[in-house]
């Protein structure tokens, strides 16, 4: 009846598009087969990880859970199963495999989760790139110095030890900051993971969804410097 | 993976690495970091009359990264504010011939370069100002 509207949903019919049997042109409703000559069905590229698995979107998962449809999946879509289908199903083992084993790997580890969350979220979010770590940066530049000083010296030299004494102390600091970065993560974990639970649309809700997304990304950002400067010094000092 | 041979060069006689007091005159820090990859970039320029007469820099991250911000260094040297700004991730890439995988060490350069500049422009403006 109102035809400006059907024009106006071409998003829509994109959709509608993917949710018909490649094979058959039957429309979907199994997940990944089609009902009725069940083929399998591409995974589609624009399909996030979390809907992939089949698991809610939260950074605390049920990871028995997140195992448990992976192993389905992974038989489902077997190259192993394909060798004696069309070229066609070939090609969509093949890919959806690869997508399925990327999607797992990434979800499985907390810190990947996390990422990968915010690249998903961050395109809502204004400046989810705050402004560098300035004194971060000054301080693994300067600990940089110092390990190359010790580098350059004489192991059997006192300034080789009195460096070395320097360096623990370092090291002891940068390790308890990674563990406080740790607990700060876990916390803004379940506060996201609360924050969807209740599911509100409010404007409140809404900033408040922008601070976790901000603080996460800078500490999983910091993280990441701080690990390097300490694995480079581990390796320095042991 | 194999670094070419100008990376290696770069990487074993880095150019210009130190640096400048950030309060000194004329100076124009830029410090950026990939959160990717945990590198750090500090880049500094020292500038009279337009020009950039030195240039410096500190890196904390992988051959690729150290040998980018060495280069930018002897790039900027000598050049006006103005060329330095059309310094291009690109011209980095084809200089050391970088691989695909890091092509994100020459923009890490790029942005150090750009950083830098705008902090010295920000300097100036406020020298400007408090002269008026």
């Amino acid at each position: 009846m109102d035809h400006q509207h059907t024009h106006n949903s071409s998003p829509r019919d994109l959709q509608m598009a993917r949710s018909m049997c490649w094979h058959c042109q039957s429309e979907m409703s199994g997940e990944y087969f089609c009902d009725r000559c069940v083929k399998v069905q591409p995974v589609s590229k624009e399909l996030d990880y979390f809907t992939c698995l089949g698991i809610p979107r939260r950074l605390t998962i049920d990871q028995h859970q997140l195992e448990t449809k992976f192993y389905e999946l992974s038989r489902a879509f077997h190259p192993d199963f394909y060798q004696n289908k069309s070229v066609s199903e070939q090609t969509i083992s093949l890919a959806n495999s690869a997508m399925l084993n990327t999607a797992y790997r990434t979800l499985r580890d907390p810190i990947q989760r996390a990422e990968y969350l915010l690249d998903l979220e961050a395109g809502a979010v204004k400046d989810i790139r705050t402004s560098p770590p300035a004194d971060l940066f000054e301080e693994i530049l300067e600990l940089q110095d110092t390990l190359d000083e010790y580098r350059a010296a004489d192991r059997a030299s006192s300034t080789a030890a009195t460096l070395c004494v320097k360096l623990q102390a370092e090291r002891a600091t940068l390790e308890r900051r990674q563990q406080v970065m740790e607990a700060a993560l876990q916390e803004l974990f379940a506060q996201w993971d609360a924050l969807q639970d209740r599911g509100e649309a409010t404007s409140q809700t809404r900033s408040e969804r922008d601070r976790i997304l901000k603080h996460m990304r800078d500490i999983l950002s910091n993280r990441t410097y701080v690990k390097n400067i300490v694995n480079d010094l581990v390796a320095t000092i042991s | 993976m194999a670094y070419s041979d100008k990376v290696v060069d770069h990487f074993n006689n880095p150019r210009n690495m130190g640096s400048f007091k950030k309060e000194e005159e004329g100076v124009g820090t830029g410090m950026v970091g990939a959160p990717e990859c945990g590198d750090v970039m500090k880049l500094q320029i020292k500038v009279q009359n337009d020009t950039i007469v030195d240039a410096k820099f500190k890196t904390f991250g992988c051959g690729s990264a150290i040998a980018s911000s060495s280069l930018a260094t002897e790039w900027l040297k000598g050049k006006t504010i103005e060329e330095a700004q059309k310094i291009k991730n690109t011209d980095i890439v084809q200089e050391l011939n970088l691989p695909p995988v890091k092509i994100h060490c020459s923009v890490l350069a790029e942005d150090a370069i750009k950083a830098a500049l705008a902090d010295y422009q920000k300097k100036a403006d406020g020298a400007l100002a408090e002269a008026k």
